[in-house]
């Protein structure tokens, strides 16, 4: 689905160290438009702090990161904007609380892109009609399932028009029966041409949805190909074991 | 003349707070001239019948009560009426409760006190005082039906069981009654005219003017009029009253002059007017019907004020708390000058929740409000004092409890708003601070019933709250367990109401419990919201 060359994002030489614990070792590498990524790995390879550190939740020790040809980490750089243009689903949804389903996809778009109320309502309900969600919009967070959380979340992210969206995990704290209408969300996103990194334990989605798959271990990443080398053709020890595990479990 | 244990504990923190006050402001004089207004202010308590009283109307040659729209009477202000008149000056009564009293005059907020207070040795060595303006003098209150109602002299009390007011002289003069039996001292009046009643004691040892109010009060009892040569041998520094003046008052000669021209005969006509014109309980109906009808109106003014107090004093506490609990809760910033006011702010913030915290607000209240005008001469307006140590204070409790409410908020919550791009302003504006509030209503409702009940300590500044209206109706009419059994039931109304309100909001804040399903496409594109 790599339909253009034109790179989005650029991971060169990442770090990141918890104190003396090196999570990132050196991690590079670059997105084009349009492109989904998919990372797996096992628990603790710093899969989510790979993410979290692309869109600067946490910052890195060492490296750059490069926004259309642009380092995210300079002194003047708009990270308020590049945030709104980088979105993020949570494993854990983060819905605000406080508000409801249709408030929570509105009163990002009112705050950050200052859009009017009646262009973000609209926007907000054509995309929870799209996921499924416009029956509850009137609900608050705490009266849905994880599932439809999660596809309010995912409007959340959407209604931004964001670049590039980050998935951490987005299936994981969900029940089986409720994994596929967030992945169906996830699969019509992408077939969109929305740039994606998923970081998933969803091989069934990594293989047939992402243009490319990342291996990560201890904090590298181990190996990276299309899903087709990664999951037909593993070259790393690592990866073949990994994925034995894994599918196996499947 | 009076000595009330529980008093005294709040004189302690009055003076503490004194001596802290003088020790913040040792280089201004410890005595402060009241303004020459033309007018002579005097302190009482206007709640010690029938030295002085407070009443709705302006019978009998009552004095208003400055800043209220009630009036003083009673033998004390007679007396004021008379010595202001003799200075040619304009009689003002400024009802102070009796620990505020001598803070009140050294401050200069009054310009004497009359107040049925004796010169005693202890209160020499901070205030001056005039000529004795009255003389009591001790008696025996007994019942009516018993022996020694009969009784002419003190030696006449063999084996009665005697008991008196606890830490007073009263108590000693037990040993004056030949072959009585001294039983413990008992905490105050209506303790001992119970336990007279019910036979537990033959009689206890008192002032006249009690015992003409206690048969007053109760026909059953009486006090006996025992004549010079076969009554009590007294300390003229007990028994004897006069007015409380600053030291090196220039007025004091004049004062003087004009108590020496009157004569015993008049004093005893004022006093037994002021016996007969006191407040007395209306016998005749219910005593709730009585106490409502007499003194209603003066508990629903305490109740307002308490309520005005509590609310204020809540609701600014709360705008205090806000702001400090999220300037504690800012992010670090990165430059290093920011980190470092952050810092310097975070533990000025600290400071005044700890001193708030953690000291009495009884203390801080007498701190501000007789400490400034001693040692600044800033004179303040009592209830201003009052909701501004109310507000502060409660600002100090709620905005710790504002900041747990914001660390207790889920981190992804700010995770989330941060991703999407929000500003630190927009999230603790749009997500944290209405879960962060949310989540301490039931901790805020807590704290406005807290200051229901803690304004009572403000009668330390005479502030007429709903404690300091009860105390002077019981003052008034001796009857402390009707009264306070009244008072103890507004309370109640009142924190029971606000604790109602609260959780009713909480539910507005919370939504409905259910929501409904939007299946109707037309619904859907016209969704009714909020
Ligand atoms: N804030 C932090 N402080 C210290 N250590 C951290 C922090 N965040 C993550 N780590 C450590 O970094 C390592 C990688 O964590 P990370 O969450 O990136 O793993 P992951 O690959 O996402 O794992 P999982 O599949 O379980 O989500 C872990 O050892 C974790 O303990
Ligand atoms: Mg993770």
């Amino acid at each position: 689905m790599t339909d253009s060359n034109e790179t989005i994002l650029e991971v060169k030489d990442l770090k990141k160290a918890f104190g003396d614990h090196e999570v990132l070792k050196d991690i590079s590498f670059s997105v084009n438009r349009g492109e989904v990524i998919s990372v797996i790995g096992k628990s603790g390879s710093g899969k989510s702090t790979l993410l979290r550190n692309i869109n600067l939740l946490e910052e890195p020790t060492d490296g750059d990161i490069l926004f259309h040809g642009q380092s995210i980490l300079a002194d003047n750089f708009d990270l308020r904007q590049y945030r709104a243009h980088v979105g993020m689903v949570f494993q854990s949804f983060n819905l605000f609380h406080n508000l409801t389903v249709l408030d929570n996809v509105v009163v990002p778009q009112e705050t950050v892109l200052k859009r009017d109320a009646a262009e973000a309502k609209a926007h907000a309900l054509d995309l929870l009609k799209q996921v499924g969600m416009e029956p509850f919009i009137n609900a608050k967070p705490g009266q849905l399932s994880g599932g439809q959380q999660q596809r309010v979340a995912i409007a959340r992210a959407e209604a931004m028009d964001p670049e590039v969206l980050l998935f951490d995990e987005p299936t994981s704290a969900l029940d089986p029966e409720m994994v596929d209408d967030v992945l169906n969300a996830m699969t019509a996103l992408a077939h969109t041409g929305l740039t994606m990194i998923v970081v998933t334990h969803e091989m069934a989605f990594a293989q047939d949805v992402s243009d490319r798959v990342f291996f990560m271990d201890e904090g590298v990443i181990a190996e990276s190909g299309t899903a087709e080398q990664i999951f037909e053709h593993p070259q790393e020890a690592r990866t073949q074991e990994f994925l034995r595990r894994y599918l196996t479990r499947a | 003349m009076k000595n009330r244990i529980w008093r005294r504990a709040l004189g302690l923190a009055a003076g503490l707070a004194a001596a802290l006050a003088l020790a913040a402001g040792s280089l201004a004089p410890q005595s402060t001239q009241a303004a020459d207004d033309g007018t002579f202010k005097v302190g009482m308590e206007a709640g010690y019948a029938p030295f002085n009283w407070t009443q709705s109307t302006s019978a009998n040659g009552a004095v208003k009560i400055e800043g209220s729209s009630e009036w003083a009477n009673g033998y004390d202000v007679q007396m004021a009426k008379k010595v202001a008149k003799a200075l040619g000056k304009k009689v003002v009564v400024v009802k102070t409760s009796w620990d505020g009293l001598q803070p009140a005059l050294t401050s200069g907020k009054i310009d004497a006190i009359i107040a049925g207070m004796s010169p005693t040795a202890e209160r020499r060595k901070a205030i001056d005082f005039s000529s004795t303006y009255y003389a009591s003098k001790l008696t025996v209150v007994v019942r009516r039906d018993s022996k020694y109602a009969k009784a002419t002299s003190i030696k006449d009390f063999n084996g009665a069981k005697i008991t008196a007011q606890l830490n007073t002289f009263h108590y000693e003069a037990i040993n004056q009654l030949k072959g009585a039996i001294k039983e413990p001292a008992m905490n105050d009046f209506p303790a001992m005219r119970v336990a007279l009643e019910s036979g537990t004691i033959d009689g206890y040892v008192s002032e006249v003017p009690e015992g003409i109010t206690a048969e007053d009060a109760n026909p059953d009892l009486t006090y006996l009029r025992f004549d010079k040569a076969n009554g009590f041998k007294t300390n003229p520094e007990d028994v004897d009253l006069a007015i409380g003046l600053r030291k090196n008052d220039p007025d004091k000669a004049k004062i003087n002059a004009e108590l020496a021209k009157i004569p015993q005969k008049t004093r005893d006509r004022l006093m037994n007017e002021a016996v007969a014109n006191q407040p007395s309980s209306d016998s005749t109906s219910n005593w709730l019907v009585a106490l409502l009808k007499q003194y209603g109106p003066m508990l629903l003014r305490g109740t307002g004020m308490t309520l005005l107090i509590s609310l204020i004093g809540t609701v600014v506490g709360f705008l205090i708390g806000l702001l400090v609990g999220i300037a504690r809760t800012t992010p670090v910033p990165k430059s290093k000058g920011k980190r470092g006011l952050r810092a310097i702010g975070n533990w000025l913030l600290a400071v005044y929740i700890e001193v708030f915290r953690g000291t009495p607000m009884i203390v801080q209240a007498a701190v501000l409000y007789y400490g400034a005008a001693q040692a600044f001469h800033l004179n303040m307006d009592r209830t201003a004092a009052a909701l501004l140590i109310v507000s502060i204070n409660t600002g100090a409790y709620i905005s710790e409890i504002i900041r747990g409410g914001i660390t207790s908020v889920d981190p992804g919550q700010f995770e989330a708003a941060h991703a999407l791009g929000m500003t630190h302003l927009q999230t603790m504006i749009k997500v944290i601070l209405p879960q962060a509030i949310r989540n301490s209503l039931p901790a805020v409702t807590n704290e406005f019933i807290v200051n229901i009940k803690d304004t009572s300590v403000l009668s330390v500044i005479s502030v007429s709250e709903l404690f300091f209206s009860a105390e002077t109706v019981a003052g008034q009419n001796f009857q402390f367990f009707h009264t306070y059994l009244v008072v103890s039931a507004i309370y109640l109304i009142l924190t029971f109401t606000i604790s109602r309100l609260f959780r009713i909001v909480e539910k507005h804040m919370d939504g409905p419990k259910n929501y409904n399903v939007m299946t109707n496409q037309m619904q859907v594109e016209t969704p009714k919201i909020g």
